[in-house]
């Protein structure tokens, strides 16, 4: 723990701990542009320079030189002042003055520091380098001639991500980021490097000259493209959400966004339902809501009412569909789209109990079905982390790509009750063994089989599931299984069947049923609809929702639903007054209220608990895994709607090229 | 006009207090197209009071009290742009000024915008923020 004395003022730094970090603990402003607290120490930026004795005495770059015992550290110093001036003098040398029409505008750190720590006016009257047009794919814009040199994007793209599609070309001034022969950056978290730039040379193309940061209204929302529950900031304006971004929570998501989650916001506006359809003679026609509520009580279904949710809601939806089943005397619930029928008596046994954060300690890890980078991409990097501090990492299934150093062990499922010699003895040696069930895992019926291997340690419990909705976790604490999964609801041949936002189940084990669809999106469950009712999106309710790792948290409405659309659960107590049932809640709040009393977890933002794992059963996996998950890009109703995903996954994933606008 | 219109009529023209005082520690220093009266106060701002050795200018409406009714040359002279008043200082109206329009705030001739209840109430729907679905795409 060394002392140091930073502007007159002696405090003590962890050891390990740079000049620029220590002045951070004291509290004070360092600028820079290449440093960052996620990604290596590149120093090339020198816009960190402060004064330091003992040393040479001219500034020195904070950010790259260890705090040590006894230093003396200035950084209001007239030495600091001028060096700041000078850096930022030589950067601003080849940027060009193009701020009005610069996308970064407002959010930009050069423009920030400049004015903070730079010179009033320009002596510079030279010709400006530029830097020919470079090619980033569908979601990244370049203007390269705006760029600084922090290679921010390339360090991210090599530490974090684990794929070498960023780097630069020559040297010195003549400097070039780029991809290297004009390819997209093509993996699940190229976006990110959007976020990293300091200046405007990567900026978001979806985006590009939509809006101003300083126009926006910012609403904090949880990511539902995947069940990691990433934590975002969605910015709208009027009633369109024009961009997500990620929030900084380094239990979930630290401060990166996977590019579904964060651009296929452009499909909150594309293929809404925004009034009532009926269909009449086999063709859906428009109708009003009474209308519906009519056709729907006309069907008296009584107890023969079932609930499929789908895999974007919020368990407040959820929550009601139940509460109105429960009115009907009906328990027909189920959120396993696919017809999955895992036990969930203990819900320890389906959680990610290591919890993301945790999986990067791990020392060996199993995976077991999963397709990690395209299932979850935030926790690719948790587990990339794992393995550069020397984690092993195996895994079950298909050969995917994956972004560390791992061995694939086999297709079959049943590799799980005869793991290879190395493999049980790597996970046996382990301090933190873990093993990470996906969905096509759990499709085999790995759960078991995985459970029966000793992953648990003092104060360590390795046993994870990994899921890909976002209601998964919710929708399981609320009781939305049956033993059987979906094949049960479709025995039990309900004569009404709520569908709240499913699109991925099979329609046609419910053909005596009436389909309901209450949903914000037309897609597959609202063509084999029967009834339509347009809701909320996840951007236009208050929700809770719950990740893979139990961790329940709420997102707020940004914008108000399309048209006609209400919020869903004003749709499902309108539709207890239709039948003449009492649920109990009038409003949102009182609807949460009864809902954190039945299920007390839900009303906690944190981990829930889940108690103790359960004994492994006998259920034996078998069966070749097949990954649930064929395009990364369009894998909600949402995501599919989006027109960016659309042309993410036409070029990334299929290789089409990308028809560019005439410029 | 009667006492009991200038009493109850209150917003057109004067007060009787405004025309008393007016009378009293004003003098009339000219009349536009319009009929509007200026005055100015026979006596400057004492020291020690905001605006102190200022002159005070104002005018009395013909009519309703329509600010806007002031044109650009009494406009400046009220709010001190000006040292003496338009008619010895300015050139006369030129014959491509337009003439005053009332300001019609409050009447039936008031701008509405576009789906305001008092145009009918109509509103674009669906006014193209969203793509809406259909069942035959």
């Amino acid at each position: 723990m060394p002392k140091v004395t930073i502007d007159g003022e002696q405090i003590e730094v962890p050891d390990g701990a740079t000049v620029l970090q220590a002045c951070e603990l004291a509290g004070k402003e360092i600028p820079r542009f290449c440093y960052h607290e996620r990604l290596s120490i590149a120093g090339n930026c020198r816009m960190c320079l402060v004064e330091v004795k003992p040393g040479p005495p001219k500034p020195q770059a904070s950010c790259a030189l260890p705090a040590a015992e006894g230093q003396e550290i200035r950084t209001d110093s007239q030495m600091v002042k001028l060096a700041r001036e000078g850096v930022m003098e030589f950067l601003l040398i080849n940027h060009p003055l193009d701020c009005p029409i610069c996308d970064q505008g407002g959010e930009c750190d050069l423009q920030d520091q400049s004015v903070a720590y730079g010179r009033g006016g320009t002596r510079y009257y030279e010709n400006k380098r530029a830097v020919t047009e470079k090619y980033m794919g569908p979601l990244i814009k370049t203007v390269m001639t705006r760029c600084i040199h922090c290679t921010r994007c390339v360090r991210f793209s090599e530490e974090i991500a684990g794929v070498d599609e960023i780097g630069a070309l020559y040297r010195g001034e003549s400097m070039q980021i780029t991809t290297y022969l004009e390819k997209a950056a093509a993996h699940e978290l190229s976006a990110n490097v959007i976020d990293l730039c300091p200046v405007g040379a990567l900026t978001s193309r979806p985006y590009a000259f939509e809006a101003r940061p300083w126009e926006l209204k910012k609403t904090l929302s949880i990511d539902v493209s995947d069940a990691v529950g990433a934590n975002i900031r969605l910015d709208s304006r009027g009633r369109e959400v024009l961009r997500a971004l990620p929030r900084i929570n380094d239990d979930v998501n630290e401060e990166w966004l996977s590019d579904k989650g964060r651009y296929m916001v452009d499909g909150l506006t594309r293929r809404r339902l925004d009034k009532v359809w009926i269909r009449k003679g086999g063709k859906l026609q428009a109708a009003t809501w009474l209308d519906a509520f009519a056709a729907i009580k006309r069907a008296k279904p009584g107890a023969s009412i079932a609930a499929i949710a789908g895999d974007v809601v919020d368990c407040e939806t959820m929550f009601a569909a139940k509460t109105l089943l429960g009115a009907m005397g009906s328990t027909l619930l189920e959120g396993r789209q696919t017809g999955m029928s895992y036990p969930t008596g203990n819900l320890a046994a389906v959680n990610f109990n290591s919890t993301l954060a945790g999986i990067e300690t791990a020392d060996a890890i199993l995976i077991v079905g999963s397709h990690v980078r395209w299932e979850a991409p935030l926790v690719n990097v948790r587990l990339r982390k794992a393995v550069k501090r020397g984690a092993k990492v195996f895994v079950v299934g298909p050969h995917w790509e994956t972004t560390f150093p791992a061995e694939f062990l086999g297709d079959d499922a049943a590799v799980v009750h005869e793991l290879p010699g190395h493999v049980t003895e790597a996970l046996a040696k382990a301090e933190r063994p873990a093993v990470i069930v996906g969905g096509a895992g759990l499709a085999a019926g790995v759960l078991d089989a995985a459970l029966a291997l000793d992953v648990q340690r003092d104060g360590w419990n390795g046993f994870n599931v990994l899921h890909m909705a976002a209601s998964r976790m919710g929708g399981l604490m609320l009781g939305f299984a049956q033993k059987g999964g979906i094949a049960d609801i479709a025995r039990a041949e309900p004569k009404v069947v709520l569908a709240l936002g499913a699109d991925e189940v099979d329609w046609s084990q419910f053909a005596g049923s009436l389909k309901v669809y209450i949903g914000h999106h037309g897609d597959k469950g609202a063509h084999a609809a029967d009834i339509i009712l347009p809701a909320a999106a996840y951007s236009e309710k208050d929700g809770t929702y719950v990740n893979t790792e139990g961790r329940v948290q709420f997102a707020e409405k940004a914008v108000f639903a399309p048209g006609d659309a209400r919020e869903d659960w004003t749709i499902l107590r309108a539709l207890a007054d239709a039948f003449g049932v009492r649920v109990g809640f009038d409003s949102l709040a009182e609807l949460q209220a009864k809902m954190i009393s039945e299920v007390p977890a839900l009303g906690v933002e944190g981990l829930a608990s889940y108690g103790k794992l359960p004994k492994a059963g006998k259920t034996k996996a078998k069966g070749a895994i097949r990954y649930p998950i064929q395009d990364f890009y369009l894998t909600n109703p949402i995501a599919r709607a989006s027109v960016v995903m659309q042309r993410c996954s036409a070029e990334l994933l299929h290789g089409e090229d990308l028809a560019e606008a005439a410029e | 006009m009667g006492f009991f219109s200038k009493i109850f009529t209150w917003w057109d023209g004067a007060t009787i207090g405004t025309s008393l005082w007016s009378a009293l520690n004003g003098e009339q220093v000219g009349t536009d197209l319009a009929g509007n009266r200026y005055f100015r106060a026979k006596k400057r701002v004492k020291a020690g009071q905001p605006f102190a050795g200022s002159e005070r200018r104002w005018v009395i409406y013909a009519g309703a009290n329509d600010a806007s009714n002031v044109p650009a040359e009494w406009h400046g002279w009220l709010h001190g742009s000006v040292d003496g008043v338009p008619e010895s200082r300015l050139p006369p109206p030129r014959v491509w000024e337009a003439d005053h329009t009332p300001n019609a705030t409050g009447t039936a001739t008031a701008y509405r915008p576009q789906g305001a209840l008092e145009r009918g109430g109509r509103r674009a729907a669906a006014s193209g923020d969203y793509e809406a679905w259909s069942p035959d795409a």
